[in-house]
């Protein structure tokens, strides 16, 4: 019998077509993932596509969307016999639970299993792919394919299979089952959110109760690097271990459990599967039998029919009523509605924390949250109940009834368009009531209803319409409920995949609009026009699409084409006004976005922009290296139009041949198109001109000579014309305009042009990135590591604004006045040399003041954004007097910050001047002591930056970028611990560590050590700053700083006065600065942690405790250290050990420690053991307790003290 | 009310010809459609409810040209189809509330009494409030009654509406439509040769697209008087025998035996009786003269 109902199943499988959709779908989507690397999860980089990381990475997210296809196999095999009232025939038979409970399910995991081989399938297929990156496709080895498929898939089918049957078998009901599913699925996503929306740094207890296995892999594989990720498969032991042997003895239990608990009578089967329904017939059937038996019919009433507008309206409003009780007495319908309410709850709770940081749920960052996950659902309903709307009728066979009543043709559609209507709005509102609840949960009152409005119902709910009326228009126009869905869920999918893959305009892809972001300076800005405009188009076009839809819509019994047609031609003469009408708006502002997006404005895609960079790079790349003059002087009179989006202005300026030999040429890059005119003190002419002057060569008659100057005038300017097909440049707004030294004229050829995405430069034909040179390259140790045209100039400009904006550039300011209605601001540096980096800013701003000793503090904010400021202030004095009284003096008189629209999300050190953005300040929130106050510490970077940047400045070699962000980082650190503590920083640089590991792990090129960095940020911030707060614990704060006050007075404003460019320092100066002032028994540190990639492996074994006799405790603690050297991919060796490592014994609970013994003790062996004598019971014990060494299980280096 | 239909034909895209040149007249009252299934009954039907187009043909009622003006039709008409569904979650009021607005009953009040007679006609009342999913055959189709005699129809087209209906049941529709049966044009299309007798002053008899027969049951009856015959035959074989040489109307078991109706001029001898026939003759005989024609 158990083979018999095995066979069947199988057999079953075989004949469904669904089964073999479902292999299709996993070989497509691992055939694309491998041979098509853009679509995969993998990645850029240098991590095999069809290695054992990739393999396992596959599996399981192919795991998440399979939850429904288990849900569907195994959820119906058992709900089959239910449904089709089967079991009444099955269950009076002599069959045994073994055999058809046993049979179903070992037949539906065959099946599934067999499904699921097409992951493994579609990825051997992918590697044979003749245009896949050939590179990146090892010879697998068999294993590869089998291990991760056996220890993955199969165990995750074997065990969510299994649950899904229990529950299955025991309900009875396929509705329980989804829904089963989609919990699941739910309740996964929402702890996901949770644990990346806190930042947590807890990998153990949520690998091992992941049923999927993303938190798992991340867990297990974090911190792997390309070399681990080539060679190492899933290890079955630790954390992976216990989590199969969790899940799938949770597999087992619901086996256990159905087996127990299945019922094989139809007895008690029906007893309690269908006792509701078998209730309710019993009822009906009650009411049928006592019928009043009048023979003789009474007369009916007479009654009156009006036929007219007023009643065509009341049929409208009574079809659409019936429709909307429809959506609403449906099951599904209340399922969304509550995952809706779940997802926008859980995401609104997390709405307040921006990147880890906590800041208010203002409003735009709520409604973000509680719309972003809603937004699928408004997408799911339109499809789904678009459908059942259309189809209802014919579904339910009312049609024959429907059909003729005397109402009007279209009425019927439109009742239905206005019922799927009313629905979204309905979900938008509770969207919207969720945002004002979660905000007030998070004690924010300020609710912007404005802003919701705005957002929801303005801005989403005609997209949604728009998807609403395609999707009624195609399931009007299929033959097939569910063909019709393929269709409109291929639209959905289709957009994203054509977007990326360069079919990027607005005009040709269904319900495209373009990217907008709302920003609390300027609302929707600029957005306004191309999403209004894009809208429009797309309206009219599915509202054209809406009267097709009517004219071909079904009415009757005749289904046929022909049919339909005829019925069409004779609806036409009603429905051609508003078919003319809609097209002619489609055509008008389809006309009018073309003329702004593709004539006013040059529409480029992102291929098209990177084609333009590979251009300029194989071009001018040659000219790298031309002696070109150095800018030293800046003087400039700028005007700025922000109700226009646009500025102009000219200057000039003075140019010096810094070089040994004469100068004849003058190469001048314009990247951002915005130079206009371009001029000299003599006589010259132009050579040439690269198209869209992107290079322009000029000549000087008169070659300007080894130390002479010279003055070069120029007109800059850009117009903001109409609007964009996206890409609108964000330096323009309303209010908070800000552009720097980009908008103006670039002496030479720049490297910052150049493509840095390998994957990019390879379709772009161009060579590998070149790496930058090495320290003491005889030319690039002569130019300055941010602007390679200049080394210092000195600074001034006369800026204009419109009068109700302020207009900010670095320098003081010395005059400020009115004139034709616009105000004018003159900034001036005066004698003071500055680093050639400046920008404009204009907005219209509040101005808090302050200061410290002789230097002016303004921060210029939007009103309203208040929150921080006084953080601003407090981190700006620490800051200065800690910089002031450990690296040197501070060279300007004022330091002022700016917020600026969160179109882009940075804060960025000008001289003197800190233009700040309003998406990553100015509404944080320190609520808990716990918290890590970063406006606190961005702030203090960015001062550190005047120092570490604004004086002291590296050659354009490897490693100087450290010299300034590293700097900077480790001054903010310094600042912070002050403020905050010790205990607080070990937290603090818990998070760095982790960025630094995983930042290492998805190095697409190769990691460097500190001193040798090139464009590596999680090296020279998170690895950089810890590192240097490290060493500032191991042989002091003050010779850290002492060897930093040494370094910058020694190489501060490098070039600043001399006539001949020289050496820029570089990390080689600073090591031996550093070294200098470390202990010799300490140099192995800076040799470890700068200059090399070295990983310890610290782990406390064990600790016991013994009292004294004196009331004194003994703890014996013995623990474990290795330490290995990595290279650039992460192959590691193992090094001697000889090296002082924190050993420490602690009072307190987890994570709330007071130290009692804490001492730095060399250790030469792996392990070793200590015995501490402390006064006070002590709790905890370990070796590198606060973390300080790169160590990539962090969390075992304590343990609980036991006693003995 | 008169309706005039005239030459329609109607071939479905299989190939099966429902109608075929199909000229009928229905006058003010009910009107009986007999046929045997897949006679085009419900294609004609559907084509007089508007639901579909015939490939040629007219159909007019009174000054309405059916096949134009269809939503005048639509106003007028009272339809009942043969298989029809109902909105699972509703309930019978509410839809009949909604169907008397879709029909123009804009009057509130004259809505709530015409929906509260019809749930009391059809015996719904007691079930008024109950999700239609859970009605049973009858009650469904009672309710389909109910939605047909909304707004006072001109013109009632009911398809097999007996189906499904216990005796009483049927009795109290036959009723209620005798008594609405004036002065309104009702089609009533059954193979219940019984509900015609009972009922239709006119019926006429269609198979296979074509009307084999039409006029007054009566008539009908009179022109077969002393005409059919009947005997009981033990066998097959003797049954058989009888069938090669004698017009078989129709055969009934009786008792384990079979009874044979056959139609004679004359009296065929052979123990053959003279009986009184039935309108099922009429049917019968049309039905196999066609299929002889054929």
């Amino acid at each position: 019998m158990f083979w018999e109902f095995f066979s069947f199943e199988i057999k079953f499988r075989l004949k469904s077509i669904s089964t073999y959709v479902y292999f299709l779908l996993w070989c497509l989507l691992n055939f694309l993932s491998v041979a098509a690397q853009d679509f995969g999860p993998v990645g850029n980089g240098k991590v095999l596509l069809n290695g054992p990381w990739s393999i396992s990475y596959f599996n399981i997210i192919d795991g998440v969307y399979g939850i429904i296809i288990i849900a569907a196999i195994f959820g119906t095999s058992i709900l089959r016999d239910f449904q089709r009232d089967t079991y009444q025939l099955l269950f009076t038979k002599p069959i045994s639970k073994f055999a058809y409970l046993g049979g179903r399910w070992a037949g539906s995991f065959v099946a599934t299993v067999a499904a699921y081989t097409g992951i493994p399938v579609g990825v051997f297929l992918g590697t044979l792919a003749p245009w896949a990156d050939h590179s990146r496709i090892a010879t697998g080895h068999p294993w590869w394919y089998v291990q991760p498929f056996l220890s993955i898939t199969v165990v995750q089918i074997f065990f969510l299979g299994s649950l899904f049957f229990c529950v299955a078998a025991l309900t009875r009901k396929i509705f329980i089952v989804y829904l089963q599913g989609v919990a699941l699925f739910m309740i996964y996503i929402i702890g996901l959110t949770v644990f990346t929306a806190t930042r947590s740094l807890e990998h153990f207890w949520s690998a091992i109760l992941d049923p999927v296995g993303i938190m798992l892999s991340d867990s297990v594989t974090r911190y792997w690097t390309v070399a681990e990720k080539n060679t190492l498969l899933f290890p079955w032991s630790g954390v992976f271990l216990i989590n199969r042997l969790l899940w799938g003895g949770i597999g087992v239990a619901a086996l256990g459990l159905v087996w127990a608990l299945f019922p094989m009578s139809v007895e008690a089967l029906t007893a309690k599967a269908s006792g509701k329904r078998a209730a309710g017939r019993k009822t009906t059937e009650d009411d049928d039998i006592r019928p009043v038996r009048s023979l003789v019919a009474a007369r009916l009433p007479k009654v009156t029919q009006v036929f007219g507008n007023a009643t065509g309206w009341a049929q409208l409003v009574s079809l659409t009523r019936i429709r909307i009780s429809y959506i609403l007495h449906e099951i599904p319908f209340w399922a969304i509605v509550v995952l809706l309410i779940a997802f926008a709850i859980n995401n609104g709770y997390y709405a307040g924390k921006v990147g880890g940081e906590n800041v208010w749920p203002v409003t735009y960052l709520m409604v973000q949250a509680v719309e972003g996950s809603a937004t699928l659902f408004f997408y799911i309903v339109a499809t789904l109940y678009a459908a059942e709307l259309i189809w209802r009728d014919r579904d339910t066979h009312f049609d024959g009834i429907h059909d003729s009543l005397p109402m009007r043709d279209g009425a019927d559609w439109i009742s239905k368009l206005l019922a799927l209507c009313f629905v979204e709005v309905s979900l938008l509102f509770l969207t919207m009531i969720c945002g004002v609840f979660m905000q007030t949960i998070a004690g924010y009152y300020h609710y912007e209803l404005g802003e919701y409005f705005k957002e929801l119902f303005v801005v989403t709910f005609p997209q949604v319409l728009v998807f609403s009326l395609m999707a009624m228009f195609v399931q009007t126009v299929v033959s097939n409920k569910f063909i019709g869905h393929g269709i409109v869920i291929g639209v959905f999918i289709l957009e994203p995949v054509l977007f990326r893959y360069g079919f990027e305009n607005t005009l040709y892809l269904p319900g495209q609009t373009p990217p907008y972001i709302y920003s609390d300076m300027n609302g929707y800005g600029h957005f306004v026009p191309a999403l209004f405009w894009s809208i429009t188009y797309w309206l009219a076009i599915t509202a054209l699409l809406g009267v097709i839809s009517i004219a071909l819509a079904r009415r009757g019994s005749d289904d046929s084409w022909p049919a339909r047609f005829r019925l069409a031609g004779q609806r036409m003469p009603r429905l051609l006004p508003a078919a003319i009408l809609f097209l002619c708006i489609a055509a008008a502002s389809g006309t009018w976005y073309f003329w702004n997006a593709h004539v006013l404005n040059e529409f480029q895609t992102a291929q098209i922009r990177r084609d333009i960079q590979a251009d300029y790079e194989r071009s001018f790349k040659k000219y790298e290296k031309l002696p070109q003059p150095k800018i030293i002087d800046v003087d400039t009179r700028i005007n700025i139009y922000p109700e226009r989006r646009s500025f102009d202005g000219s200057g000039y300026f003075v140019l010096q041949n810094k070089t040994a030999e004469a100068i004849s040429q003058i190469h001048i890059t314009d990247s951002r198109q915005s130079v206009r005119e371009i001029g000299f003190d003599r006589p010259f002419h132009e050579v040439s001109k690269s198209p869209r002057g992107l290079y322009t060569i000029y000549a000087l008659d008169q070659p300007l000579k080894p130390g002479e100057t010279m003055k070069m005038n120029f007109r800059v300017g850009y117009e903001s014309h109409g609007f964009k097909d996206g890409s609108e440049r964000p330096e323009f707004a309303y209010n908070g305009t800000f552009f720097d030294s980009d908008y103006f004229p670039a002496i030479g050829y720049s490297r910052d042009v150049e493509l840095g995405d390998p994957l990019r430069r390879k379709e772009e034909k161009l060579p590998a990135l070149e790496e930058m040179a090495p320290r003491g390259d005889p030319y690039y140790q002569t130019v300055n590591l941010f602007s390679a045209q200049s080394d210092w100039i000195s600074y001034h400009t006369v800026v204009s604004t419109s009068s109700d904006q302020i207009a900010i550039s670095p320098g003081y300011l010395s005059k400020s006045w009115e004139e034709n209605g616009r105000r004018y601001f003159e900034y001036s540096m005066g004698s003071t040399k500055m680093a050639d980096f400046f920008s404009f800013l204009s907005g219209r701003y509040a101005i808090k003041r302050d200061r410290w000793n002789n230097v002016n503090l303004e921060i210029y904010y939007l009103p309203g954004h208040e929150f921080d400021l006084d953080d601003m202030m407090a981190s700006a004095k620490a800051g200065l007097a800690y910089y002031e009284r450990n690296f040197g003096p501070y060279q300007f008189r004022q330091f002022r910050i700016m917020e600026f629209p969160r179109y882009r999300s940075f804060a960025q050190s000008f001289p003197n001047t800190v233009p700040y953005s309003e998406g990553i300040g100015f509404i944080g929130r320190v609520a808990n002591p716990d918290d890590i106050d970063f406006t606190y510490f961005v702030t203090a970077h960015e001062l550190g930056h005047q120092w570490w940047g604004h004086q002291l400045i590296g050659g354009q070699v490897i490693g100087s970028n450290m010299m300034s962000e590293t700097l900077a980082e480790y001054s903010a650190l310094e600042v912070m611990e002050k403020k905050y503590g010790a205990d607080q920083m070990h937290k603090f640089l818990r998070h760095e560590l982790d960025t630094y590991l995983r930042g290492r792990a998805g190095e697409i090129r190769k990691e460097p050590p500190l001193t040798l960095v090139q464009r590596e940020p999680y090296v020279w911030y998170q690895k950089g700053g810890l590192v240097m707060y490290t060493l500032a614990n191991y042989i002091g704060e003050d010779r850290v700083n002492a060897a930093l006050k040494k370094f910058l007075r020694q190489y501060s404003y490098a070039n600043a006065s001399d006539s001949r460019s020289g050496a820029y320092p570089d990390t080689r100066q600073f090591v031996a600065a550093l070294r200098e002032e470390t202990p010799p028994e300490m140099q192995y540190l800076i040799t470890d942690m700068f200059e090399s990639i070295v990983l310890y492996d610290n782990k406390a074994l064990s600790a016991t405790v013994t009292q004294m006799p004196d009331k004194k405790y003994k703890v014996t603690l013995t623990v474990q250290a290795r330490k290995a050297k990595a290279d650039g991919n992460g192959n590691e060796t193992q090094m001697a050990l000889n090296d002082y490592i924190d050993i420490g014994v602690f009072s307190g609970k987890k994570d709330h420690e007071q130290p009692l013994y804490l001492k730095k003790e060399k250790l030469t062996q792996e392990k070793q053991t200590f015995s501490i004598v402390v006064d006070q019971i002590p709790t905890r014990a370990g070796i590198d307790p606060y973390n300080k060494l790169v160590d990539r299980v962090a969390d075992d280096n304590m343990i609980d003290v036991t006693k003995q | 009310m008169a309706l005039k239909i005239s030459g329609l034909s109607k071939t479905y895209p299989n190939g099966v010809k429902a109608l075929k040149n199909l000229t009928l007249t229905i006058g003010n009252n009910m009107f009986g459609l007999l046929g045997p299934n897949g006679a085009g009954k419900s294609t004609l039907m559907r084509t007089v409810a508007t639901l579909q187009d015939p490939d040629s043909g007219e159909i007019w009622l009174d000054e309405i040209n059916v096949l134009k003006q269809k939503n005048e039709v639509r106003k007028l008409l009272g339809y009942l189809p043969q298989e029809f569904g109902v909105y699972p979650k509703m309930n019978a009021i509410d839809m009949l509330q909604h169907l008397a607005v879709m029909k123009g009953i804009t009057s509130k009040g004259e809505r709530k009494e015409m929906v509260e007679a019809l749930l009391q006609q059809t015996n719904l009342w007691n079930a008024r409030k109950k999700a239609l999913s859970g009605y049973s055959g009858g009650m469904k189709q009672r309710f389909g009654i109910a939605q047909a005699l909304l707004a006072n129809p001109k013109l009632i087209i009911v398809d097999e509406p007996t189906a499904g209906l216990d005796p009483a049941e049927r009795n109290r529709f036959l009723n209620l439509l005798s008594s609405i049966g004036r002065n309104v044009t009702v089609i009533l299309s059954t193979h219940i040769v019984e509900d015609v007798r009972e009922l239709c002053p006119r019926m006429a008899i269609i198979s296979n697209g074509e009307l084999l027969l039409e006029g007054a049951p009566s008539e009908t009856l009179h022109a077969l008087h002393a005409k059919v015959w009947t005997k009981v035959v033990a066998s097959d074989a003797e049954l058989q025998a009888l069938a090669a040489g004698f017009n078989v109307i129709s055969t009934h078991l009786v008792g384990g035996l079979h009874e044979v109706r056959i139609f004679s001029e004359s009296d065929p001898g052979e123990g053959f009786k003279s009986i009184e026939p039935g309108l099922e003759d009429v049917y019968f005989l049309n039905l196999f003269k066609q299929q002889t024609v054929n």
